[in-house]
């Protein structure tokens, strides 16, 4: 598998922005914004709370430039401290994930159409457990293999699979498939 | 029903809402403003040696002072013994003068 990588890029703005060049930092954020946004909101499922998140993701990065290597660290630095400041941020907020069991009511609600299946299908990733949430987004988002999750979440491959395994029967079991 | 393209479609990325890199920017002009203001403002924070010999001085001072004082409130105790010893001396010499002269009439 193929994972998402950056659209045409200026190769030169990485060592710019380092050397204090700010349209420079400005390309950079407009190359990786929809990522790092995207990651916060479908971890989420809030465009208010996921653009807090990408902003103070690219405030660290300005803070840190100096430490990025080439632009293959850059984009694993921001998809990892997004994907940590998430987690950290649901277990700082004490944000209980609700079981998928428990979301009940949105079992009910029938398919009429994608659009109608991407929001339902949003609601049940929003209650997934933080890791699983976190996994099930870097393997669909950004079409990441669990080799390549594994380094961004700090676990084990096994245990990454484990987790992809674990949602994916949830959320089957939600939309009423068979696992 | 194929879950891996519902979910590939359901989580693809989205842009931000419009003006997200010029918001990012000016929070990034304003930690430089707030870290220029914090290095070459008066409360920027001196070297920690410089602090460390700083404390050492007020430190060395204050117990010197208080050594003198202590000194110096010895000194003035002992004048005081040695005041009361001479009074208390001159009144026993002075009892006993009174006593000889008794004793000889």
């Amino acid at each position: 598998m193929t994972a998402i990588v950056p659209e045409a890029v200026d190769a030169g703005a990485l060592p710019r922005a380092q050397s204090g060049d700010h349209d420079a930092f400005a390309e950079i954020i407009e190359q990786h914004e929809a990522m790092v946004f995207s990651l916060a909101y479908h971890f989420f499922n809030d465009r208010g709370r996921a653009e807090e998140i990408a902003q103070d993701v690219f405030l660290q990065l300005y803070r840190n430039l100096g430490m990025i290597e080439s632009d293959a660290h850059l984009l694993f630095w921001l998809r990892q401290v997004t994907t940590r400041r998430c987690i950290d941020l649901t277990r700082r907020s004490r944000l209980k994930a609700v079981s998928l069991e428990d979301a009940g009511e949105l079992r009910s609600i029938e398919r009429h159409s994608d659009a109608f299946l991407d929001r339902r299908l949003r609601a049940f990733i929003e209650q997934l457990p933080d890791i699983q949430r976190a996994v099930v987004t870097l393997r669909y988002q950004e079409d990441l293999d669990p080799s390549d999750i594994c380094r961004i979440v700090d676990l084990p491959v096994n245990t990454v699979k484990s987790h992809l395994h674990r949602a994916l029967q949830s959320l089957r079991r939600k939309l009423g498939e068979r696992p | 029903m194929n879950l891996d393209n519902d979910l590939k479609r359901a989580m693809r990325r989205e842009s931000p809402p419009a003006g997200f890199a010029e918001r990012v920017m000016q929070r990034c002009g304003a930690a430089d403003s707030a870290a220029a203001a914090e290095v070459g403002g008066p409360t920027r924070r001196r070297p920690i040696w410089w602090r460390a010999a700083a404390a050492s001085v007020t430190l060395a001072v204050v117990l010197g002072g208080y050594a003198v004082h202590r000194q110096r409130e010895g000194e003035r105790a002992r004048e005081q013994v040695l005041r009361a010893m001479s009074i208390a001396s001159e009144k026993v010499a002075y009892a006993q003068q009174q006593v000889r002269d008794i004793g000889s009439h």
